[in-house]
């Protein structure tokens, strides 16, 4: 078995969320938003620059945005600062895409690559780790209530 | 068909669960890849990846000249903390009545 067949060096996830394109780029890239959904995380982005901040103001994220397109296409750096295992490796790459649908709906696609250099973080984001972020998005926009 | 009912139909084929374990072992793979992996033909996968696709089981991205299929928890997630999560807090409070009860009769 090489190490790709244990390391997702692309992770790709997507949610039908019943929200304007608008609304769901403001929850993604206002911390008043994401501090709801993103386990506690005070999330700002600019232009030009994505910050993450934990809920003590320890720094979770400190990374340059490479397209800042509103409100259909964001993509960042991403280094998992706030794991002391993680935080070492190579800085990958999160994509967010927002696909409005003919029925008022969007598809929200994430994409996590160029995880090559980071096998450790590649690890601890797969599968739980996003679905837990995109399944609490998309509660809080339908409901206006975080996940319990 | 709601969304779940997408989910639950793509779920229910031996066939379609196999190419979602081939993905869960390793993600990104081509439509050759995973001919391989069934006793198939290249439509028969084709029609299970397109239902797999439709249900948001399956997301495809475009590499190259590849189309590369990822496996997208998401839906299944969402069916969990749905349903499952409910059942479970049932089980909980059934068993926390169960033990006042017995607890009550023990008093009494």
């Amino acid at each position: 078995m090489t190490a790709d067949t244990d390391v997702r060096t692309t992770q790709v996830y997507n949610i039908v969320i019943k929200a304007t394109p608008d609304a769901i780029w403001e929850a993604i890239t206002t911390p008043g938003f994401t501090e709801r959904y993103f386990y506690g995380s005070r999330i700002t982005v600019t232009p030009d620059h994505y910050a993450s901040l934990g809920p003590g103001g320890d720094v979770r994220g400190d990374e340059p945005v490479y397209e800042f397109d509103p409100p259909r296409k964001l993509v960042h750096g991403w280094r998992s600062r706030y794991d002391p295992e993680c935080v070492d490796e190579d800085e990958s790459r999160v994509t967010w895409e927002i696909d409005p649908q003919e029925d008022g709906t969007c598809v929200l696609t994430v994409v996590h690559d160029r995880l090559e250099g980071a096998p450790k973080t590649a690890a601890s984001v797969a599968g739980v780790g996003w679905m837990t972020v995109l399944s609490g998005l998309k509660t809080l926009l339908e409901t206006g209530e975080p996940l319990a | 068909m709601t969304d779940d009912d997408q989910v639950f139909k793509a779920l229910a084929d031996p066939t379609r669960r196999l190419l979602l374990d081939r993905l869960f072992e390793r993600d990104g793979r081509t439509l050759r890849e995973l001919e391989s992996h069934v006793d198939m033909t290249r439509f028969g996968v084709m029609k299970h990846l397109r239902a797999l696709e439709d249900a948001g089981l399956v997301v495809t991205r475009k590499s190259g000249r590849e189309k590369l299929h990822f496996l997208n928890p998401v839906p299944i997630r969402l069916i969990h903390d749905r349903w499952i999560d409910k059942y479970t807090e049932r089980q909980v409070s059934a068993l926390a009545d169960l033990k006042r009860h017995l607890e009550e009769e023990e008093t009494a």
